[in-house]
């Protein structure tokens, strides 16, 4: 721990999406820092056991303040932001819409930043954004796939509204950093992996016509462990002189699609799956784009270069920014990672 | 070319946009949400740059001839309201209103400004409700139908709809006078409207929380809906709207003196159940054969509408729209009739009046069986 840190372990730090696989261990590891004054941020519909849970581990969690509320509510949003030093924003709705995604992306970002400037004690917003924002659609495979890589420019023929939301809400940081000076940071974890998260990826296939496409063969997942993610965030909203930068959050030692498949399927369960090369589910993804757009959309465009090039082109991930400037490094090694992972499977565990 | 706006830009605003594309000789000129940040998105995703906060302002510099309003129902009335005053046609998404005296306001309105108006009841044109209206008007069912039944499910497990609901004493579903079920239900009753008479001698609704959601929090909101409706000329109708019936249903029986028809929306068919008897087994061997030719029939069709590019998702919104603009157009007959959309609201009034009845002190509930008569007289168009 860094005891250079931009604000006391006295001061009051924010945690939104606080009940969910990252939000409750960013809670954990803030604690674990020593902060005494976390205020958690939930929706009231959320499932609060992870993070009732962690609060009840942790001796010092008494003093650990959970309020309920809904961010699209600006009186929600003043009382979460109250006398807060540093936000850490992960709440997102997984919403299908692109309007519902704007919505729980942007719009409550734009709420959170005007009710954090105005009854905030300001030091940094840290914006927990996602890989998805990128583009590769230009990158060769295999290319590196950084912070200086292009975002998506076309979301909306992605058929992905997640990304239109988290890229607004980027935006919207954006704009509030340089239109009214509010210090941020954004984040970009891969693919987020731990107990408690039982779905594969995306990256490694698709289920959806009644068995498993291997659609990621050998290409190298974007991973990062929950507590080494976690640590990242964390680190995000304290080191100094990281004000305005853009992090990807990826651990060392990367699995490739094939490794973690067959990981998997070694200690979990066996199942048949068929694998499906780059090209040939290229192809599919083009004639699919290409009927729907002649049909005017009578088959949504679920199945889209950009969506084909995002999800299973392949690339090259590295951390070398977050080592560097966040003194970051992950506290839980890959082979460790994968053991932790596997065990949620085991019969009796949770 | 028809000069169409919007107003309320979220999650279905993007299929009024979609299905207006499909439509030829129709242009989206404006946008307006009082969120100005929801307009920009729904404008920047779909090329249309005039996107506005203000209703007054929009309907100033875009000049439709078309609005439709597709807010959150408590706004329906006074958005209609000016965008009539302001000499526009109104697609007004359902529900039409948030009471019946409402809609009829509206109506009159119209009626007055020589514009039309007409409300979202997009299932009344899928397919399969085109082909149960071909059959009806042909004289399929031997006369005025003797019975009909409406069923609507909805899946609780929808968390990016029920959890912001549930866990929000504000949101705008549960300050409608329904809840859940006002926002829902005008799609079930208005498939009865087309063949109830105005003159409506009961309607007995009982409604009750499922188990379901009882665990998920769901305090006050009722989820299980039963209504008996019999009108003046003798026919009946059941509707049937559950969160809990698996597999969930979503279809009108329609029982008339002759013979009968199921329009099943879940699978997009239509089912004739013709008189006749069989001599002994054969009832047991002949109706079953029947009946899976009709269903293999369906499938045929279904099929060959999709490679026909008919079968498209949202069909009933584009028919919809498509036959309003026709209307307004050419001068001809609303593709809703107006006797149809005030029926819808009554009998939903009705509904309400009887499972959320008023507070004691309050005016008090009408009694559950009661004759239900229009304000006034309608002239229909």
């Amino acid at each position: 721990m860094n005891s250079n840190h931009i604000i006391s372990t006295t001061d009051r730090v924010l945690v939104t999406g606080s009940s969910g696989f990252i939000g409750a261990k960013v809670v954990e590891i803030l604690l674990e820092y020593g902060f005494t004054n976390v205020r958690c941020f939930v929706r009231p519909s959320s499932q609060l056991d992870r993070l009732k849970q962690i609060l009840a581990a942790r001796p010092g969690a008494k003093s650990i303040e959970v309020i309920s509320g809904d961010l699209l509510s600006r009186d929600d949003c003043r009382r979460a932001a109250a006398g807060v030093s540093v936000v850490y924003h992960l709440a997102a709705g997984m919403e299908k819409s692109f309007a519902g995604a704007f919505m729980n992306s942007a719009l409550a970002t734009r709420n959170l930043m005007d009710a954090f400037m105005e009854h905030g004690h300001v030091a940094r917003f840290v914006n927990v954004s996602s890989f998805a924002v990128y583009s590769n659609l230009k990158l060769n495979r295999g290319a590196w796939l950084d912070e200086t890589c292009p975002l998506e420019d076309a979301p909306q023929e992605r058929n992905d509204a997640y990304c239109f939301g988290k890229l607004k809400q980027e935006d919207l940081v954006r704009q509030y950093g340089e239109k009214h000076k509010l210090p941020y940071v954004i984040l970009r974890p891969g693919a987020v992996f731990g107990p408690g998260k039982r779905a594969l990826s995306g990256r490694v296939g698709i289920n959806t016509f009644g068995f498993f496409l291997h659609l990621g063969g050998g290409n190298q997942l974007p991973l990062t462990y929950v507590d080494n993610c976690a640590e990242a965030i964390v680190l995000a909203g304290l080191q100094p002189g990281v004000d305005g930068e853009i992090f990807n959050v990826v651990d060392d030692d990367l699995l490739t699609s094939s490794e973690f498949l067959c990981a998997y399927k070694q200690r979990v369960k066996r199942f048949f799956s068929v694998g499906v090369p780059f090209f040939i589910a290229h192809g599919m993804c083009c004639l699919w784009e290409d009927f729907s757009k002649r049909r005017q959309g009578q088959l949504p465009p679920v199945f889209n270069r950009r969506r084909c090039a995002a999800e299973w082109k392949g690339n090259r991930y590295s951390n070398r920014k977050l080592r560097e400037r966040l003194g970051w490094k992950p506290r839980v090694s890959m082979r460790n990672a994968m053991a932790a992972f596997l065990s949620q499977y085991d019969t009796g565990a949770t | 070319m028809l000069r169409v706006a919007i107003i309320g830009c979220g999650k279905i605003a993007d299929q009024h946009v979609l299905a207006s594309r499909r439509i030829p000789d129709c242009l989206v000129v404006g946008l307006c949400d009082r969120e100005l940040l929801m307009a920009g998105q729904l404008g920047e995703r779909f090329g249309i740059k005039a996107c506005f906060a203000d209703t007054a302002e929009m309907l100033r510099a875009t000049n439709p001839d078309v609005v439709h309003i597709t807010t959150p129902p408590q706004g329906h009335f006074s958005l209609a309201k000016q965008c009539l005053e302001a000499g526009c046609h109104v697609y007004l998404e359902k529900p039409f209103t948030v009471t019946a005296p409402e809609a009829l306001e509206l109506i009159q309105l119209a009626e007055r400004r020589g514009r039309k108006i007409t409300a979202g009841h997009n299932l009344q044109f899928t397919l399969e409700m085109l082909e149960m209206r071909r059959l009806v008007a042909q004289g399929f069912l031997g006369g005025k139908p003797v019975h009909l039944e409406s069923h609507f499910s909805y899946n609780l497990g929808d968390a990016s709809y029920v959890g912001p609901l549930l866990g929000n004493r504000q949101h705008w579903v549960r300050q409608l006078p329904g809840q859940l079920l006002h926002n829902i239900l005008s799609h079930g009753i208005a498939r009865l409207c087309e063949f109830l008479d105005d003159d409506l001698i009961e309607i007995i609704a009982t409604a009750h929380q499922s188990s379901q959601l009882q665990k998920l929090g769901g305090e006050e909101i009722l989820d299980e809906l039963r209504v008996l409706i019999r009108d003046a000329s003798g026919t009946t109708a059941f509707f049937c709207f559950s969160t809990q019936i698996k597999p969930g249903l979503n279809l009108l029986r329609i029982c008339g003196p002759a013979n009968s028809l199921t329009v099943d929306h879940a699978s997009g068919s239509v089912v004739r159940h013709e008189s006749g008897s069989y001599k002994s087994y054969l009832t047991y061997f002949v109706p079953p054969l029947k009946n899976a030719r009709q269903h293999l029939h369906n499938a045929r069709v279904n099929f060959m509408n999709f490679l026909r590019g008919r079968l498209h998702q949202d069909s009933g919104m584009k028919e919809l729209i498509g036959r309003f603009y026709q209307s307004i157009r050419s001068q001809g007959p609303l593709p809703i009739p107006y006797r149809e959309i005030l029926l819808t609201a009554r009998i939903m009034d009705g509904i309400f009046a009887q499972i959320y009845p008023a507070p004691a002190g309050g005016t008090p509930a009408p009694a559950p069986r009661e004759t239900a008569k229009p304000a006034a007289a309608v002239t229909m168009p």
